[in-house]
């Protein structure tokens, strides 16, 4: 039964049009592995370079965000200074939906923050194009957001290389955590 | 100054090809290092040195990137201010900004440089190809 379970498994992924799938802990050798097999599919696809550049940029920054914020994390004790000391969980899938490719990713964060990210994804889905630059010029110039590690302009480039409004929604697991899952399709 | 710093291009960071001999810098192919600090320090350190010495010398700097992820898109920023810095103390500095042409997103973001280019000449254009 061990064929059947696994198939089923593919199956289901396939009948919703993804790709590539990724399940597990994140690390920056994960994002070139993959990041270098979805080059190679898109090109034999004959994705046009715009897409194709697009729906990479989304893959790295969905892959980063995971990596950086993720609250799921295993940390090693610390006996040397490196390599890291910490793996952070998170799950990615690449598909076709009507002719978009579609970055699907999701981890868990911290239902304390659930308000602050959602507050700052509305208003960046939101935005035309316009605003979106001028936002992206402030923030550049600005320091890191308050809990953000990055720049904070993670999420911008997401919508500016988006054909459409992203999605996203939370879903509390515990009193502790909160699933959090974007959708950006190009 | 008859100095040069280069590192060649890997997957994820650009190569860079500082030649001060020939006041001629560029930085070239696509940039989301894993550690951005990391790659983007040394840069700025020769560039610091390069600059300081330049006066009122002159300097071109080509940027010739086809990918840039959002945490580099702020070290590239710094590298603009530090031009611009030089020009405003007299270096006569063109920065060129090389765009593939069938991504706007790039042309966007290089526009937005070249906005907060108060003394460097800014030169937006096309890749040949």
């Amino acid at each position: 039964m061990l064929a059947p379970e696994l198939f089923d498994l593919r199956a289901s992924l396939q009948r919703q049009g993804i790709i590539f799938a990724y399940s597990g802990y994140v690390t920056e050798t994960v994002l070139s592995g993959v990041g270098e097999a979805l080059k190679q599919k898109l090109t034999i696809d004959d994705a046009d370079t715009k897409t194709l550049r697009s729906v990479f940029a989304v893959f790295v920054e969905q892959m980063q965000n995971i990596i950086r914020y993720s609250a799921e994390i295993e940390e090693r004790q610390k006996k040397t200074a490196s390599p890291p000391t910490e793996i952070r969980y998170g799950i990615l899938t690449i598909g076709q939906e009507n002719g978009d490719y579609v970055v699907h990713a999701g981890n868990l964060v911290a239902r304390s923050d659930v308000e602050r990210i959602r507050a700052r994804l509305s208003k960046i889905r939101d935005m035309t194009k316009e605003e979106l630059r001028a936002l992206h010029k402030e923030q550049l110039r600005a320091g890191p957001e308050q809990g953000s590690k990055g720049a904070g302009l993670g999420f911008m480039e997401i919508a500016r290389r988006s054909s459409k409004p992203f999605e996203f929604d939370f879903s509390d697991i515990n009193h502790e955590y909160a699933f959090f899952s974007l959708k950006a399709s190009v | 100054m008859m100095w040069k710093f280069e590192i060649p291009a890997t997957a994820r960071t650009p190569e860079v090809s500082f030649d001060f001999g020939e006041n001629h810098l560029k930085l070239a192919g696509e940039s989301y290092p894993e550690d951005v600090t990391e790659f983007y320090n040394p840069l700025f350190n020769a560039l610091d040195t390069y600059l300081a010495k330049l006066g009122k010398g002159k300097c071109r700097f080509d940027f010739e990137l086809i990918y840039l992820n959002s945490s580099s898109a702020k070290a590239i920023m710094m590298l603009m201010d530090k031009l611009d810095a030089a020009a405003a103390n007299g270096a006569s500095i063109d920065v060129f900004w090389h765009y593939d042409k069938e991504d706007d997103t790039m042309q966007e973001l290089g526009e937005e440089f070249g906005e907060d280019l108060a003394n460097a000449k800014f030169h937006l254009e096309k890749m040949a190809g």
